[in-house]
């Protein structure tokens, strides 16, 4: 294996590589790209360290201001105040958005935001604008999320003194494959290459299992099996991850994710502060932004304030003749937002209910996200995992990047004398993939929570006599029917010889490389022949490039059912 | 695990095993203007670090078996037919460090994946306690191939077993899986060039 090494030095696949020497091969940076704030992290050699801006920040805000014709986002960070980021100039929340139809209820919470955010309900993309010299200019999630990673890139680049292009990114857990693919490109846009896209929480998972091998070395203990449920509540989105770890490996066991998030909670108070708020702000006049902006950052503070106070005065003048002047107590604030924690509760069963595992068998609860800091959270997470305390042992707003630090140095092929980086993640899917039959509902095929690399099949077989075809509609998602899914991508076989109902058979396998790549594979087999009728299909998925459910629409109206397809085992138990 | 290798282009070849299957056309990025670049140097970096972490037991290497259908999952996963879930648990994260692609030799990541999935399926049979007596109760009868178990425990155990015929189709279907992926993890001509390209112009 060491004449390996000498092969890299060699290669001449790097030497158009510039500045780089070649002896240190670049080690990919961690970036988390929260949904208010961001941050970047590296392996520096013995440990991981945060890069901070011009500013000294390690956190910067996730925001990209269209103010003066050229774009510039928050790694610079030049506002002189909150304000300024709510003036309508400012595109932020991108991570909401990205990959989103204009039917979606986060797509339509994101209407009150002081940007442009127009829907017209009918499942396409929604419209995005900023206010630039007093027009609504348009863009996309995509275009600011790259636009944004550029100002990151070059700030890491500055730091690090050298060129800066792979990367491990992090993600919500509830994002599909083609959200991820619009991550993908966003990146690409950006000059950088994503070597991983980790859920949030097995970033954090990671980070957990580095830390917990360090001590097991440290005691000289056996370092046997821990279990840690990570709870990962940001201002967009809120992720479980149930993690079996020992000897640097942390094998996930669960995930689960939603869309709620910090967001939720700062929107339904400014809803119980100022109840006609969407009336009064839908128009996105000048002065009706500059309201909204007030009533935001006070509604801000006040749940800031409510981590650590029991109660917390209001005083806001958002002009126009309107004062809002109250004292808001915590327990107001959590009736407010009983719905959210109730789903964060749910959340979290269902994650431990998926891993087989009681509250009892989990070692550490580890919270972490902008939310953690909330004390309903925490109540929440120690009466549901029955203990006093939470893992303290890291610092809940730097958790996830420094996993996804980690995660760069290990896939940059980094070692450390010390066994810092003698880590590996086993990943699960955080969705299930499948495709429609059985008239409109959706069979996973590859189950959510399903080890990866994974290959799964499942036979299926034609719903009317002398079939000729069938048509294959890929969906990723946990709901019954196939429409409540992402449709991810189809096509259609075709060749299956004249028989009966139900007696030709159909597979479909369903594949997921190392590299997470899906591909799909369908075809008809005929039990006794020595060939098959017609050539198998492989297609790499998502194909779709809309992320709207248009074309399944279509397709419906085109064909019905006339080219659907039945479980065999269905069948068989009739 | 979630790395991207897009935007590579699938040379048809003529060595294709199994002629059964047309050679593949070349696959067309569904994003032409956006080039996703893929760099395999790093991969190829020595990973030292993981030598010291080879499973210590000669046992485990019984995975490098040659025919992985007459293995059962005990002889898979290297311990003995007694062993508890402690060493089941063991046993499993051992050989994920060996065999799971993120950590296997660059030019053999196909190869690994093949054998983790085989490791993955061992170990979440007999970790299930259920599947596991299950599992115990068929080898007793003789019927112990690791495949024909797989498809007993993962599917309705009503389930009819297939022929002949669908063992050499799945074998075919496969070896289809394993060359395409291959194709991808390579760089292909295609793929270089276009990453020269990109490099000149930026």
């Amino acid at each position: 294996m060491a004449e390996q090494a000498y092969t890299v030095a060699s290669d001449s696949e790097t030497t158009g590589e510039e500045k780089t020497s070649p002896a240190f091969p670049e080690i990919a940076i961690g970036i988390d790209i929260g949904t208010s704030q961001c941050s970047v992290a590296v392996w520096n050699g013995s440990q991981v360290e945060l890069l901070r801006n011009t500013r000294n920040q390690k956190l910067m805000k996730s925001y990209v201001t269209f103010k003066d014709e050229v774009p510039a986002g928050g790694v610079s960070d030049e506002l002189a105040h909150e304000y300024d980021m709510l003036s309508g100039a400012a595109i932020f929340n991108m991570k909401r958005l990205i990959g989103r139809v204009d039917t979606d209820p986060v797509v339509h919470a994101s209407k009150s935001l002081p940007f442009l955010v127009q829907t017209l309900d009918i499942g396409v993309r929604p419209f995005i604008a900023a206010l630039v010299n007093s027009m609504w200019r348009s863009t996309t999630p995509e275009e600011v999320l790259a636009i944004f990673l550029v100002e990151l890139r070059a700030m890491a680049e500055v730091k690090l003194k050298h060129p800066v292009r792979n990367v491990v990114l992090t993600i919500p857990v509830s994002f599909s494959r083609f959200q991820l693919m619009l991550i993908e490109r966003a990146c690409a846009m950006a000059g950088l290459h994503v070597l991983r896209l980790m859920p949030e929480p097995t970033a954090v998972a990671l980070l957990y299992a580095q830390q917990q091998q360090q001590s097991a070395h440290e005691n000289m203990g056996s370092g046997s099996e821990k279990i840690a449920l990570i709870f990962n509540m940001g201002a967009g989105y809120c992720d479980v991850a149930i993690t079996a770890t020992s000897g640097g490996v942390s094998q996930i066991k669960a995930l689960a994710g939603s869309t709620v998030g910090g967001e939720d909670l700062l929107q339904n108070l400014m809803h119980q502060l100022l109840p006609n708020m969407d009336d009064l702000f839908s128009s996105h006049g000048i002065e009706e932004i500059k309201s909204m902006g007030l009533l935001r950052v006070a509604t801000q503070d006040a749940i800031h304030k409510l981590s650590s106070d029991m109660s917390v005065p209001i005083d806001v003048d958002l002009g126009n003749g309107t004062k809002i002047s109250k004292v808001l107590g915590r327990v107001e604030f959590e009736e407010v937002n009983k719905e959210v924690f109730e789903k964060c509760e749910a959340l979290i069963k269902r994650c431990l209910h998926a891993a087989k595992l009681e509250a009892e068998d989990v070692h550490d609860v580890i919270v972490v996200g902008g939310c953690s800091y909330i004390p309903k959270v925490r109540n929440i997470l120690t009466s549901i995992c029955k203990r006093e305390e939470l893992y303290s042992g890291m610092n809940p707003l730097e958790a996830a990047v420094r996993g996804a630090a980690l995660e760069g140095a290990v896939a940059s092929g980094i070692s450390d004398p010390f066994g810092n980086l003698d880590l590996l993640t086993i990943q699960a899917t955080p969705l299930s993939i499948g495709i429609q039959a059985d008239g409109s509902n959706f069979i996973p095929i590859i189950r959510q929570n399903t080890t990866t690399p994974a290959r799964k099949e499942q036979i299926f077989t034609t719903v009317h006599d002398n079939q000729a075809e069938a048509l294959i509609l890929v969906y990723e998602g946990d709901e019954k029917t196939g429409e409540e899914n992402h449709l991810l991508g189809f096509f259609k076989i075709r060749g299956i010889p004249p028989l009966p109902k139900g007696v030709p058979e159909i597979n479909v396998s369903m594949d997921i490389d190392a590299c997470n790549v899906l591909r799909v594979f369908a075809g008809v087999m005929m039990p006794g022949a020595q060939n098959l009728p017609t050539p198998f299909m492989e297609v790499r998925m998502p194909t779709v490039d809309d992320g709207h459910g248009w074309s399944a629409q279509a397709l419906h109206k085109t064909y019905g059912s006339t080219l659907g397809l039945v479980t065999v085992q269905k069948k068989t138990q009739h | 695990m979630w790395c991207n290798s897009h935007g590579l282009i699938i040379i048809p070849r003529s060595d294709l095993r199994f002629p059964l299957f047309p050679t593949h056309p070349p696959s067309i990025s569904p994003y032409p203007h956006i080039y996703f670049p893929k760099y395999p140097s790093n991969h190829q970096i020595l990973r030292t670090k993981f030598t010291s972490l080879k499973p210590k037991s000669n046992l485990n290497d019984v995975v490098s078996y040659t025919d992985p259908n007459n293995t059962t999952f005990y002889e898979l996963l290297g311990i003995p037919e007694t062993g508890s879930l402690l060493e089941i648990k063991q046993a499993y994260k051992q050989l994920a460090r060996k065999y799971h692609p993120d950590v296997s030799p660059p030019d053999r990541v196909e190869e690994y994946t093949e054998r983790f999935i085989r490791v993955q399926e061992a170990y979440e049979t007999l970790s299930d306690p259920r599947m596991r007596a299950m599992y115990d109760r068929d080898m007793a009868k003789g019927i112990h191939l690791a495949f024909i178990a797989r498809r007993r425990y993962q599917n309705d155990e009503s389930m009819v077993e297939k022929g002949e015929w669908k063992n050499r189709w799945q074998s075919q279907l496969s070896e289809l899986k394993r060359k395409s992926m291959h194709k991808d993890n390579g760089m292909s001509w295609g793929a270089r060039m276009r990453r020269q390209r990109n490099k000149a112009s930026s």
